[in-house]
């Protein structure tokens, strides 16, 4: 099977509101597929009716070949963004119940389950009760109750919150490796570096739309390089009434440039001002694309046409 | 749909409920505390009110108080040598040249100071035998709720009175208590015939057996229902403000998560219910009456309770679904109160006239099916197999439709947050595709 989800210009509608509005999509199996986009765009909503939570008002979901509700509940995993476990089991018992919900026997759940505590570092917290665990432990088991039935599609929404670095790190590793097995991963987020370095596509909704849909190479280059990263010894006041500038993003040491027109032209403006430590022609990132998208203003096109929706 | 995954949540359900703290004190502890208390209560008012109960006995007949205090003595000697209690005793009071206002006001001044505990006037012509004697004396106290001391005395004095009057009338009090016997009817049941053709002897129809033992089972049914799917509400919503209701809708119906619950809640009720119908039984037996839970019954009480369940449990689970919060949760319970205020308040009509109309259509009224029509299944006259029949299908059709309209609450109610849900929001709901 080459995709593991197909969308078809589905429609969810609550009271007046279009919570996602003719969204279509192909998630290619055995990729991590990142899902972009502000809080109340319709991500979650687009990703309840993939788990069949939610049915769409029109349009048509495909999950891993069928359109039935039998695949998305017994073959893929269901990370959500706020956590849900039973305080009162046990991790193991825990683990066992959500595995076995998935249509597992309990002899393959339990070697499932043995695998993933050894390899998530919480061998010895298996017959402690979840109401026991750290947060960050907690979030381990949740990410283990979605892939503990080992599924071909997980559907992973905001995993990495609440962990610290190294934790973060054993998840991530973790992630891969479900890849490189062969699932096919989701992954909800709104950390755009995670996106950018763990996403083989990523797609966008904003206000229920797509708006993005692309590897990022493509979503970069329909951007064009129009984004200069300079770092001057006058900072931003350097930058101040030169024309051509369309937006300044301001780190303090460093700001980042959008422009029309050309670069070299404002680095001789700039030099003729101050003096230029540091002067880089590049894509804009994920994060800057994001953020023209989701706050539209004056100086903010709408997304140019190629590499996405 | 998958029954697999009923039975898990079932037996997870089942375990998260029965291995609570909560419960085993609910089920095990709390028969004990109160058979406790009851014992302590019977105990502490004999062994603590052993007082002596002085009262002063104004007797114009004159033949009145040594009969009394012969049997204040026997009463005394009975307290004293089992079962214990206060012990009473009179003392006479010469009236002199005083008048009967005097003598009240003195007495009630002696009441006042503790000296006494009451008194007694009687009357001069209580012994008159031609019908002209007073039918009352008069019992003066400051304890108007202190009821055994006037009780006694009232008995004691109606005895003597009735003596000495038979006595006056040169009447052996024997031969009239001989005469004056009251003549009983002894209820039975109605004669059949055997497989052989032989008249069956009717059997004794006795309270415990006609009455007792169907509104105790019906009792027992409605407070095992009401302590075990009120919690269903309680767990529903748990689940959906801590998103596990999220999760478990990823891998199940809403309509299999919520069928789930109620085979589980079905069972901790069967546990409930059984351990209070062992024990009955264990009563039963040491008091004679080891024949009355029969298999019929259980099997009855069982189907019943089941279907009462699902009933009432998937009306609080759905109400849990909806609300984000118990208060929300109140406001949408009334019903549920209305309804299980109907068995309670007809019971007692329907178990006078079994067959009644009434009886009949409030028995087949679903929601309170399964506890009039438990109740009228051993009455008697027990109903005709179409009306159990008509009432089990009636039941379990509701019992679907409440069930499957829980369901549809439950994909909308859990994902909903914020503010609770209106009736109105609930039937949009349930329209809902």
């Amino acid at each position: 099977m080459d995709t593991a989800i197909r969308l078809r210009e589905i429609t969810k509608r609550f009271g007046d509101v279009t919570a996602v509005d003719a969204v279509s999509l192909e998630v290619p199996a055995g990729c991590i597929y990142g899902f972009i986009g502000p809080n109340g765009s319709g991500k979650t909503t687009t990703l309840r009716m993939i788990m069949r939570i939610l049915l769409p008002d029109h349009g048509r979901v495909e999950v891993l070949g069928d359109d039935g509700t039998a695949a998305a509940r017994d073959r893929v995993g269901y990370l959500p963004e706020e956590r849900g476990l039973y305080k009162k089991m046990t991790v193991r018992r825990l683990l066992r119940y959500y595995g076995r919900l998935k249509g597992r026997r309990a002899a393959e759940v339990d070697r499932s389950i043995g695998e993933w505590l050894k390899a998530m570092g919480l061998a010895d917290w298996a017959d402690r009760r979840i109401d026991a665990l750290s947060k960050g432990m907690a979030q381990k088991v949740q990410f283990m109750a979605a892939v503990v039935a080992e599924p071909d599609l997980a559907i992973l929404d905001e995993p990495f919150t609440g962990l610290d670095p190294v934790n973060a790190d054993v998840l991530k590793d973790a992630m891969l490796d479900l890849k490189r097995r062969g699932t096919t991963v989701v992954l909800s987020t709104h950390d755009m570096n995670v996106a950018e370095r763990m996403c083989d596509r990523i797609f966008m909704i904003f206000r229920g739309r797509k708006v993005l849909d692309g590897t990022l190479a493509e979503i970069q280059a329909a951007y064009g390089a129009d984004t200069i990263r300079v770092r001057t010894e006058a900072g931003r006041q350097a930058l101040a009434g030169l024309p051509g500038i369309e937006s300044v993003n301001d780190y303090g040491n460093m700001q980042e440039v959008r422009i029309q027109g050309d670069p070299q032209r404002l680095l001789q403006q700039l030099s003729s001002r101050t003096s230029v430590t540091y002067f880089e022609v590049t894509r804009p990132s994920l994060q800057d694309i994001f953020v023209r998208i989701a706050r539209p203003g004056p100086e903010h096109a709408s997304p140019p046409t190629g590499g996405r929706a | 749909m998958n029954l697999s995954k009923v039975g898990l949540v079932a037996s997870s359900e089942f375990q998260l409920a029965v291995r609570t703290k909560a419960f085993v004190i609910g089920l095990l502890l709390m028969p004990v505390l109160m058979g406790g208390i009851m014992f302590l209560q019977r105990r502490a008012m004999d062994q603590v009110d052993t007082e002596a109960r002085v009262f002063a006995v104004v007797d114009r007949s004159g033949k009145l108080f040594a009969p009394l205090e012969r049997a204040a003595a026997e009463y005394n000697a009975a307290a004293a040598s089992g079962k214990g209690g206060p012990s009473f005793v009179p003392v006479t009071v010469d009236a002199g040249s005083r008048s009967a206002e005097q003598i009240r006001v003195e007495l009630s001044g002696r009441v006042m100071s503790r000296e006494l505990f009451a008194f007694v006037e009687i009357g001069e012509s209580i012994l008159a035998s031609d019908g002209s004697a007073e039918g009352s004396f008069g019992y003066y106290s400051n304890h108007p709720t202190y009821t055994l001391l006037p009780r006694w005395i009232e008995g004691a004095v109606t005895r003597i009175v009735q003596a000495e009057r038979f006595r006056m009338a040169g009447v052996d009090p024997v031969v009239v208590s001989k005469l004056v016997r009251p003549v009983k009817a002894v209820e039975r049941g109605l004669f059949v015939r055997d497989e052989t053709g032989k008249l069956k002897q009717a059997d004794t129809v006795d309270a415990i057996r006609t009455l007792a033992v169907p509104a105790g089972l019906m009792f027992l049914l409605l407070v095992s229902v009401m302590t075990a799917t009120p919690q269903l509400m309680t767990t529903v919503l748990e689940e959906k403000m801590s998103r596990i209701s999220e999760v478990m809708l990823g891998s199940l119906s809403p309509f299999e998560f919520m069928l789930g619950k109620l085979v589980g809640a079905s069972g901790v009720t069967l546990v409930f219910a059984g351990t209070y119908l062992g024990g009955a039984m264990a009563v039963a037996v040491t008091q004679g009456f080891g024949d009355i839970i029969t298999a019929r019954l259980v099997i009855w009480f069982v189907v019943f309770l089941c279907l009462a369940v699902l009933l009432f449990g998937s009306f609080y689970g759905a109400i849990g679904a909806a609300c984000s919060d118990l208060k929300d949760a109140q406001s949408l319970m009334t019903p549920v109160v209305i309804i299980i205020i109907i068995p309670i308040a007809t019971w007692m009509t329907v178990a006078r006239a079994p067959d009644s109309l009434f009886a009949v259509a409030v028995s087949l009224f679903p929601p309170a099916t399964p506890f009039l029509m438990l109740l009228r299944l051993f009455l008697h006259p027990a109903p005709p197999a179409w009306q159990v029949g008509l009432s089990l299908v009636l039941t379990s059709a509701t019992a679907l439709g409440f069930v499957w309209a829980a369901g549809k609450i439950f994909r909308t109610g859990l994902l909903m947050q914020g503010k609770g849900a209106s009736f109105r929001d609930l039937a949009k709901w349930i329209r809902a595709r």
